[in-house]
């Protein structure tokens, strides 16, 4: 892979960006991320594309001035990812860091949703998809323990 | 000695005012880096947001070859006539920082005035205590209040607000959505004004030299042409301009807590200074007071003296 090292550089560089502001930049080997319809790996010299992207978790390995086989996990809400030339930018309303997730607030969260009637196709269209949330950020929540 | 010690207890009270707007100013200033560093932090998501925009723009004005204009259409960029509009008005809680709400207040009655005389229906929405209490005392009627927003906005508190709006857009209950605002430009300029939120305005496919740079990138093997999308960039364009409309918002009430910690800055600055100049001025009076006081008490003195001596 001689020709993807451009200016000495190594990796892909990976941005999460959200209104507040740009939680991560930071460069790594690997980089997954949750489209709208499954996981997608990212590595060093992949086609540029912007997708559309689902609720659930940003994996990223082998980063620099982390350990060997270092994983880091942020969960997003939506959003999009743009794949430049070995950029990668993630464009979230919401992320959180896998430590900072609470599995037993998600769990009461999805508890509420489910309980909660909804009427009308508009307004069970629009729960089933805040349940699907709920139950990514629980998955994640409980991945981390 | 009456009036020397009347001038001493004014000259006291105007001291401590001062000290109560020194700080103020000094409070204002760490309050307006603090936010300062919020806006300054959320522009990257705008700028990204409208990078993706631009592709998408020209991705797909090249290929339904209109040039000017998007290939395709979405709800929130269609320009409906105006029946039923919503007005954003964005104030502070507290009160000390000059002209800033006052100005927004004059501004949105301005534009409420407006609506009314075409006989539009008016949805109106305030933010902050002093824009509520102006406006009510003005006969305004407010359909929404909001009193959770002090110096750092939050986007979570702000994104209900704006998804509530595209709803009523959306379902077309409301045909328009204008904030009134004041506009942070520098630390020495702020603008209050009115922006138009919604309809959104159509993102500019690239013109014809920006069209010819990205053929020149193209051959670079950078063309933002290159792009794939997936799902599709309808689909994307679907996410993407909820999103840009968000963004757009948040960046309101931003610049809106900005512009009230400078406004405050600036006017407890100028209060410290008046205050200043006024205890300069009560000690002059005071020490010229307390001196032809004491002339006076010799003259007395003197006086004694003479008729002692006779």
């Amino acid at each position: 892979m001689a020709e993807s090292k451009r200016g000495g550089e190594t990796g892909v560089r990976c941005v999460i960006t959200t209104p507040e502001a740009t939680v991560l930049d930071t460069r790594a080997e690997f980089i997954s991320v949750p489209l709208f319809d499954g996981q997608r790996g990212i590595g060093r010299g992949h086609a540029p594309f912007v997708g559309r992207l689902g609720v659930g978790e940003v994996r990223i390995t082998g980063e620099r001035g982390g350990a060997a086989g270092a994983l880091r996990r942020t969960f997003i809400d939506g959003g999009f990812v743009e794949v430049g030339h070995d950029e990668v930018t993630i464009i979230t309303q919401r992320s959180i860091p896998a430590e900072k997730l609470d599995a037993a607030a998600a769990r009461t969260d999805l508890e509420r949703l489910k309980s909660a009637p909804s009427h009308g196709d508009e307004a069970i269209t629009a729960r089933m998809r805040s349940e699907e949330a709920a139950r990514a950020l629980l998955r994640a929540a409980e991945r981390k323990g | 000695m009456a009036k020397a010690r009347a001038l001493d207890r004014r000259r006291k009270s105007v001291k401590n005012i001062r000290k109560i707007t020194r700080t103020m100013e000094l409070i204002a200033t760490a309050r307006f880096k603090k936010a300062m560093d919020r806006s300054v932090a959320s522009r990257d998501y705008t700028l990204r947001l409208a990078k993706i925009l631009a592709n998408i723009a020209a991705a797909t004005a090249g290929g339904a070859g209109t040039g000017s204009t998007l290939g395709f259409s979405h709800p929130l960029l269609e320009v409906r006539p105006t029946k039923r509009t919503a007005v954003l008005i964005l104030t502070g809680n507290r009160g000390l920082c000059g002209g800033y709400n006052s100005n927004v207040v004059r501004q949105a009655q301005a534009i409420l005035g407006q609506w009314r005389s075409e006989k539009v229906e008016l949805h109106t929405a305030v933010s902050g205590k002093r824009g509520i209490s102006a406006l009510k005392f003005r006969g305004v009627e407010i359909d929404e209040r909001y009193l959770q927003f002090e110096d750092k906005p939050e986007f979570d508190q702000v994104a209900p607000i704006g998804r509530a709006y595209l709803e009523e857009y959306s379902a077309g209950r409301i045909d328009r959505l204008d904030v009134v605002y004041t506009r942070f430009d520098s630390i020495a300029r702020q603008a209050t004004v009115t922006e138009m939120l919604l309809p959104l305005k159509a993102p500019e496919a690239p013109s014809g030299s920006a069209r010819a740079t990205a053929a020149k990138a193209a051959a670079g093997g950078l063309a933002s042409d290159d792009y794939d999308f997936y799902p599709s960039a309808q689909s994307i364009l679907e996410e993407l301009l909820p999103a840009s409309f968000m963004a757009r918002l948040f960046k309101c009430f931003l610049d809106s807590a900005v512009s009230e910690q400078v406004a405050r800055m600036v006017a407890m600055k100028a209060a410290s200074e008046n205050a200043g100049g006024l205890i300069k001025d009560l000690s002059r009076r005071y020490n010229r007071a307390r001196q032809s006081q004491i002339t006076g008490e010799i003259m007395e003195i003197l006086g004694g003296v003479e008729a002692l001596k006779k």
